[in-house]
């Protein structure tokens, strides 16, 4: 056990992060204790799952305000300049050759998100096949069987 | 096909607002996970977070390059974090570094080790776990949960959490025998306790 | 009974424990291309566009040309950029991946846009990064596991 005292916290190193006596040490230490190799066998299986489970909860925010609110706060805000939206009528006027076709799979992309997230509300709900959530100068979502199709409001940029 | 982070330095040095933009987009979420395993709340990280990458912007005269841009953005991020949960603890027991007898026992029976398989952790088990690491993090004391997440988000060796934690490495290794033994025990707590339900509700 | 259904229960939370970190360094291959689609001209579409057409036969843009095309591997929550002709340059990361199913971010920082999306292996992501000039745009296109 007093040697155990010694090697455990050697246990969780990555190849390269301890000399090579120590990693020779701890390697005979091993061979010879079970109970350390069980400690060593169990810590590897949560190595890693900290940074998982904090990067899925960073992925699941909504970053779109994070970098805005910095620029502003270093004082160059004006790089993305605010633009009215046109909402999806404007679009319309503006693509008229592609209204009609677009229709059917718009109406499609409305019902499958708010299948999606009702989905995901229940306790037994399968993950969402798919999920569209934008932000910013997004007109419209198509939703088609290929895959999503995301336009952009359609003003003249400089 | 990554724009090299010096280039955007560069850029963003000589007044380009779009170079620091792209740096903060590039780093934002993995900063901003930092932050939340070190302060727990998530609004605070947020506003850490953002701290960060101002008070980089405001440095980056001083930028010289002489360690990596990221490092330097984590190390303030860290600092910030720390400073954060300094000011919100009211009280706190301080935990030794030392790894004692006491500490190797009660806690594995091996079972952790036995169950090594396939990927079976899809969808809604997966996101419930997510949950309870997160839960299990919040238990331990912020050193803890601090090396934890350097050395897990990061990805920091020994020696990179020494010199960003002024500790020797000796340390680092102990302390992060002690985070680990703890995140363990918290989750093996939750099992614990959904065994106990499922018991409560079977027939 | 008690103590076989406790193990039972902490060995299937702890399998999942187990098998968590292999996912975290997961990468997924993906093909990038810069597509410009233009009002004018006479209806073509890139020969190499060909799998996207479903998806841009309902736009009003006829003439579609492929302008590059990147092949990168995403690591999850690191972005990678895709330089556009403009000099701009669009953001991409790999938010999450449950088996076929992959979510991607696509983020275009000089115009305060972020869309979320998620396809099954197979779809496309065809997503527009400049606003119309003269009648022409850039879309960019994403495919997992090509």
């Amino acid at each position: 056990m007093k040697d155990c005292v010694r090697y455990a916290p050697m246990l969780g190193a990555r190849e390269g992060e301890l000399t090579e006596e120590e990693q020779h040490a701890l390697d005979l230490h091993l061979q010879g204790c079970a109970g350390c190799r069980a400690t060593a066998a169990e810590l590897a299986a949560l190595d890693g799952l900290v940074g998982e489970s904090l990067m899925a909860r960073a992925n699941a925010r909504d970053f779109a305000p994070f970098v805005d609110e910095v620029m502003a706060r270093v004082g160059a805000p004006g790089l993305a300049p605010a633009r009215g939206r046109r909402g999806f009528l404007g679009w319309f006027r503006t693509h008229p050759r592609a209204a009609l076709a677009s229709l059917v799979p718009f109406v499609a992309a409305v019902a499958l998100v708010v299948y999606v997230r009702l989905e995901r509300g229940g306790e037994s709900g399968p993950m969402a096949s798919l999920e569209i959530a934008t932000e910013g100068e997004v007109t419209m979502v198509l939703q088609t069987s290929d895959g999503p199709v995301v336009l952009l409001d359609d003003g003249e940029h400089s | 096909m990554e724009a090299d982070d010096l280039a955007l330095v560069t850029k963003a040095q000589a007044g380009d607002p779009a170079a620091f933009r792209a740096l903060v987009v590039r780093y934002q979420r993995k900063v901003y996970a930092v932050a939340l395993g070190i302060v727990k709340d998530s609004d605070l990280a947020w506003d850490v977070a953002q701290e960060a990458f101002v008070r980089v912007h405001g440095h980056l005269g001083a930028f010289e390059g002489k360690s990596s841009f990221s490092t330097w953005l984590f190390r303030i991020a860290t600092h910030l974090s720390i400073d954060a949960v300094r000011r919100e603890r009211v009280s706190q027991k301080e935990d030794v570094d030392e790894v004692r007898e006491s500490d190797l026992t009660g806690g594995g029976e091996g079972i952790l080790a036995t169950t090594l398989g396939d990927d079976p952790a899809e969808n809604l088990l997966r996101r419930e776990m997510a949950e309870k690491i997160q839960d299990a993090l919040q238990t331990l004391p912020e050193k803890h949960r601090t090396i934890l997440v350097l050395r897990e988000v990061e990805g920091l060796s020994y020696e990179e959490l020494a010199e960003r934690l002024g500790i020797h490495k000796g340390t680092v290794m102990s302390r992060l025998f002690h985070a680990r033994k703890k995140m363990q025990a918290a989750l093996r707590g939750y099992a614990e306790r959904s065994a106990r339900d499922d018991e409560e509700s079977a027939p | 009974m008690i103590r076989t259904l406790f193990a039972a229960t902490l060995c299937t939370f702890l399998a999942l424990v187990a098998a968590l970190p292999t996912a975290a360094h997961a990468e997924v291959p993906v093909r990038v291309r810069v597509i410009k689609g233009s009002r004018q001209g006479p209806a073509k579409v890139d020969p190499r566009l060909e799998d996207l057409r479903r998806q841009l036969s309902p736009l009003a843009y006829v003439r579609w040309e492929q302008v590059s095309e990147h092949r990168m591997d995403l690591e999850r929550g690191r972005t990678q950029f895709v330089e556009l002709p403009d000099g701009d340059s669009a953001a991409l990361t790999l938010q999450e991946r449950h088996g076929d199913t992959v979510t991607f971010e696509v983020a275009l920082t000089s115009r305060n846009t972020q869309s979320r999306l998620t396809v099954q292996k197979g779809q496309r992501i065809v997503h527009q990064v400049t606003g119309e000039k003269k009648g022409e745009a850039l879309f960019l296109t994403v495919n997992a596991w090509p």
